[in-house]
């Protein structure tokens, strides 16, 4: 059997042990935190981005300043009333099955 | 539903989001400052400017934390090595030291009330036995918990939290009779 002396002073440790409020303390630690760097899925966004307008600025300036441009649409102003709606047909299904794949491959990633 | 501490530091780790961090300090502050202010004596700017160190610390090195303990028994381990590094700076783990506050604590002289003779009875208890009766009685640790924090044999735990419990019932028996 437990002596009661030991009962009543495990119950006064625990009771003289008050919660401390907070007051501010942790924001104070959250201000001197050090910076955080970026996750790997941020770093990765942030890669894929800054390569994009990359490629972009030297494709454009590759292609001189982007007549290419220029000379696609001078050919397609240039298409029958039938080619241009078949162009334009086959450019929707493209756009449609790329953001399929993109949308399920990314509810795949969520659920792994 | 409120997260566990594990999903918060699930989420430290993955997305880096101090929100989940701060969730953590906002729910172990107060264990934490608590057995600083019981190290130092209820110094309580010094207590919570150790603290504060106490969680920068673990968020810097929080990836060294492999989850075989509990994140609040980790915590006070940082907590109690930032103490000794403090203490050992400023000279206060030298014995001498420890008799001078002894004798200043002296639960005779205080307070007349039984909960300030207590808890000068337990601010005038020798640092390792202080120490390991502030983690096993008040924050409810485990001796092997302790022995862990303290980096020390658990029977030394054991021998500590006995003499240190044996001292602080006389002060109880005291106000009994």
């Amino acid at each position: 059997m437990n002596d009661p002396l030991d009962d009543l002073l495990d119950a006064r440790l625990r009771d003289e042990a008050p919660y401390i409020d907070d007051a501010g303390f942790t924001t104070r630690v959250m201000k001197q935190l050090p910076r955080r760097r970026l996750s790997w899925n941020k770093q990765r966004a942030v890669v894929i981005f800054v390569a994009t307008i990359v490629s972009v600025v030297v494709a454009y300036f590759a292609s001189g300043e982007g007549m290419f441009v220029h000379d696609a649409f001078a050919r397609i102003s240039g298409l029958q009333p039938l080619q241009l709606f078949l162009v334009i047909v086959a450019c929707g299904i493209t756009m449609t099955i790329a953001g399929l794949w993109a949308a399920l491959t990314r509810r795949h990633e969520t659920m792994i | 539903m409120e997260l566990t501490d594990a999903d918060l530091l699930a989420r430290v780790l993955v997305d880096g989001d101090q929100h989940a961090f701060g969730e953590l300090v906002r729910r172990h502050q107060s264990p934490v400052r608590g057995l600083l202010r019981q190290l130092v004596r209820a110094d309580v700017e010094l207590a919570d400017d150790l603290a504060q160190e106490t969680f920068i610390r673990a968020y810097k090195h929080i990836r060294s934390f492999r989850g075989e303990s509990k994140f609040s028994t980790w915590l006070y381990r940082i907590a109690y090595n930032i103490f000794r590094e403090h203490a050992r700076k400023r000279k206060e783990l030298v014995g001498i030291d420890e008799e001078q506050l002894q004798a200043k604590a002296d639960p005779q002289t205080v307070d007349p009330g039984l909960r300030h003779d207590l808890m000068n009875a337990l601010a005038g208890l020798p640092l390792h036995e202080r120490t390991a009766v502030t983690l096993c009685c008040q924050n409810g640790l485990s001796h092997d918990e302790a022995a862990r924090v303290l980096d020390i044999p658990l029977g030394t735990v054991k021998t500590n939290v006995l003499r240190g419990r044996e001292k602080l019932k006389k002060i109880l028996a005291d106000w009994a009779t």
